[in-house]
């Protein structure tokens, strides 16, 4: 290499910089700052109106003797480990109804695509709160059989399975996704199980789910970050308590409670980072364990 | 233009963009003087629903109206996001000239030094206050927040369907207390045509539960800021309602969809509510075609003299405001407690008059409603009154400490006794950690 086409490189780099710099700073001030901020506040008593005061690991020392910490890992993990997988399973089998030609499919498509861009919506977390309410659509339903029910929100065993349904309606962005990967699948391989004669569910189980797994394997993915992560509809339905009982209290909930409602900046700060930590835990697991079942078609 | 114009066109609009900004981050932001002249322009905060902040945006324009020199921004939010907001302005040193303060912020927000004082101010009047009146506004013996209105704890029932029903609530004097209340809730939940309940559940109400307390010779906060009640005196009041609720005296969870809730849903489903004296006014609005009345809270036997107490809602100017604003500042706090007109704008959401004088004059434009909350007001103020402390910093959050104990036993997770020890000890717990 010349020394003039490296100073024609080193220009051009210098040019990449010069637009990146947007970028850059986007970065550093919008998310780097805060996170090595929000680090530093994790070990230390912040309550905003004060200078923080280091604490060392008192905060994370408190998590273990904290009741509704611990309350809201459970009701996070139950959620997290029951709705994803109801939800991929549904997504996928209205994902193999529409792909077998269905007329009108582009409106399907969008009609049950639709739940995904409103699901996390307030607007949707409050008409929940219509429908499963002691007076709501259900209730209503059900008395016109002579049931008498009680609000599906103000009872903990229910609550947080109403939250779940939730989550489950939109399956739609899965769908998407699912839809996409069985238009990969080469008609060929289907017509050669046939041939062998496997029959519908053999086909599913032997070729659509293999050639699948990749599929499967992001939206396990992002879903299970997804439902680590929920907070509006939580918010909403319980009106920010997590109530009743604590039945619906999420983690991010009790996050945002120590956080905006107790201004205790610090032990929110430690929250955050022991839920970042485990979302990367479970997500390292899930590719550690990928390798055992997911098919790349090149391996 | 050639690619190297491109690039330094696009570093300068950069840079210069860069140096804007750095230097708009550098300068103070509203809530100056403007420089020329004596033209002022204040910020003033509150919170409340969207009547309130229709009512008081109009009476502030009508302020800058009769004094063109001074400007009113208005920073409205409802009440929780006016917490989340003052908090982070607080921190951000950018807080407004005038602001309303959230009762569990009171004393967080002294110890922050955030209040200037008020008693130096030529333009804001104190003239009409008492003595006494002037002591009891006072925090640690200063004078650096304005209460502008006056709550006090009540029963507030539908006389309407009361009639209707054939029920008459006691009057106030020895017939009316705790029991004799809970006898009628009860008796009234068994029996009446609508299938209306006394009350809804609402152990939580902060501000008869104090009464309780008081009537008990303990108290919400003490004088050096730690929690004033026993596991005790909160686990009687908290029994009083178990009881009440298990008798089907109150309604469930389910029938008022949680803690907390919503009057126009719950007002067709009870006889009375427990209350703020002020609540009357937006509450009543809700059933147009009924007529609502007050109750003082009902009293033990035994209670100990000066137990009724005043809460006041309080306003502050911030410490840090620009001198050449504070007499402006000091004029939009008299006109707010000192001045009938701003009510006559307002109304009286925000209780009773602190200064007197105004109430009297606010009686004559007072809706029934109001006057029903001014009457008794003007009674508990006349009463005889021990001190009461304001809550100390950590306890900002002890509201909803209670609701969520109090849904727990209602829920049959906890009991009386360990429900009243855990809120304590977590209100402990809070207060030692802010200190």
């Amino acid at each position: 290499m010349t020394s003039r086409s490296r100073f024609h490189l080193n220009r051009q780099g210098r040019a990449a910089h010069v637009f990146l710099i947007p970028w850059q700073l986007g970065f550093l001030l919008v998310t780097a700052v805060p996170l090595l901020a929000s680090l530093y506040l994790a070990f230390t008593n912040y309550d905003i109106l004060n200078a923080p005061e280091w604490t060392g690991l008192e905060n994370f020392q408190r998590m273990i003797h904290d009741d509704q910490f611990w309350a809201s890992v459970r009701v996070t993990l139950i959620y997290v480990l029951v709705s994803v997988p109801l939800q991929l399973a549904f997504a996928l089998l209205l994902a193999l109804i529409l792909d077998r030609g269905l007329k009108g499919l582009a409106f399907y498509r969008s009609a049950f695509y639709l739940p995904s861009l409103l699901g996390s919506s307030v607007a949707i977390a409050i008409l929940w709160r219509e429908i499963f309410g002691d007076d709501g659509l259900i209730n209503k339903g059900l008395a016109l059989v002579g049931i008498h029910g009680e609000s599906w929100l103000q009872n903990p065993r229910t609550a947080l399975a109403t939250l779940i349904v939730l989550n489950v309606w939109t399956f739609g962005s899965p769908m998407v996704i699912f839809l996409a990967g069985l238009r990969q699948i080469p008609d060929e391989l289907y017509e050669a199980a046939r041939v062998d004669g496997a029959g519908v569910i053999k086909q599913f189980r032997h070729v659509t789910v293999p050639l699948l797994t990749p599929i499967i394997f992001f939206n396990l993915i992002l879903q299970t970050i997804g439902a680590f992560q929920t907070f509006t509809q939580a918010h909403i339905v319980s009106g920010g308590t997590g109530g009743p009982a604590n039945s619906t209290l999420f983690y991010t909930l009790y996050v945002y409670q120590q956080g905006f409602v107790a201004f205790d900046m610090g032990y929110a700060s430690a929250l955050a980072w022991v839920l970042m930590v485990a979302i990367a835990v479970v997500t390292a697991l899930h590719f550690l364990v990928s390798k055992y079942w997911v098919f790349y078609g090149d391996n | 233009m050639d690619r190297r114009g491109f690039l330094k066109v696009s570093l300068g609009t950069g840079l210069a963009a860069t140096a804007i900004t750095t230097v708009a981050g550098c300068g103070g932001s509203g809530g100056g003087s403007s420089g020329g002249g004596d033209e002022v322009t204040l910020r003033y905060a509150w919170w409340g629903n969207s009547i309130r902040q229709q009512n008081y945006t109009k009476a502030l324009k009508q302020f800058s109206t009769a004094n063109p020199s001074i400007t009113i921004e208005p920073e409205f939010a409802d009440y929780t996001a006016f917490q989340e907001r003052m908090t982070t302005q607080i921190a951000a040193r950018d807080v407004p000239d005038i602001f309303w303060i959230a009762s569990p912020q009171v004393l967080t927000y002294h110890k922050s030094k955030l209040y200037r004082k008020l008693d130096d101010i030529p333009t804001l009047k104190w003239d009409d206050y008492s003595k006494e009146d002037l002591e009891t506004f006072k925090l640690d013996g200063q004078l650096n927040t304005l209460p502008f209105g006056i709550f006090t704890p009540v029963i507030r029932y539908n006389e309407t369907v009361a009639k209707a029903d054939g029920v008459t609530v006691p009057a106030e004097g020895p017939g009316w207390t705790w029991d004799s209340l809970a006898e009628l809730l009860v008796a009234y939940s068994k029996n009446n045509p609508g299938k209306r309940k006394g009350t809804p559940y609402a152990p939580d109400h902060d501000l008869t539960f104090e009464a309780w307390l008081r009537q008990r010779g303990e108290q919400l906060w003490t004088q050096d800021g730690q929690v004033g009640f026993t596991v005790d005196g909160l686990g009687s009041w908290l029994d009083w309602w178990e009881k009440l609720r298990k008798a089907g005296g109150a309604l469930s969870l389910s029938e008022q969809e949680g803690m907390g809730p919503d009057w126009a849903q719950v007002g067709k489903k009870v006889l009375v509510n427990f209350g703020n004296s002020n609540h009357i006014i937006d509450d009543a609005k809700m059933f147009p075609q009924e007529k609502f009345r007050l109750r003082a809270a009902p009293i033990a036997a035994g209670a100990p003299a000066g137990h009724k107490y005043l809460y006041f809602p309080r306003m502050a100017i911030y410490q840090r405001i620009d001198d050449g604003n504070l007499e402006a500042a000091g004029k939009v706090l008299d006109y707010n407690v000192n001045s009938a007109d701003m009510l006559k704008t307002v109304r009286l959401t925000m209780g009773a008059p602190t200064n007197p004088k105004v109430a009297e004059q606010a009686a004559a434009f007072a809706s029934p409603d109001e006057k029903e909350m001014l009457a008794i007001v003007a009674k508990e103020r006349a009463a005889e009154r021990k001190p009461r402390y304001e809550a100390p910093p950590g306890s900002s959050t002890w509201r909803t400490t209670m609701a969520r104990i109090c849904e727990e036993i209602a829920l049959g997770k906890t009991a009386v006794p360990a429900g009243a020890k855990k809120l304590v000890d977590e209100i402990g717990a809070g207060i030692k950690r802010a200190a």
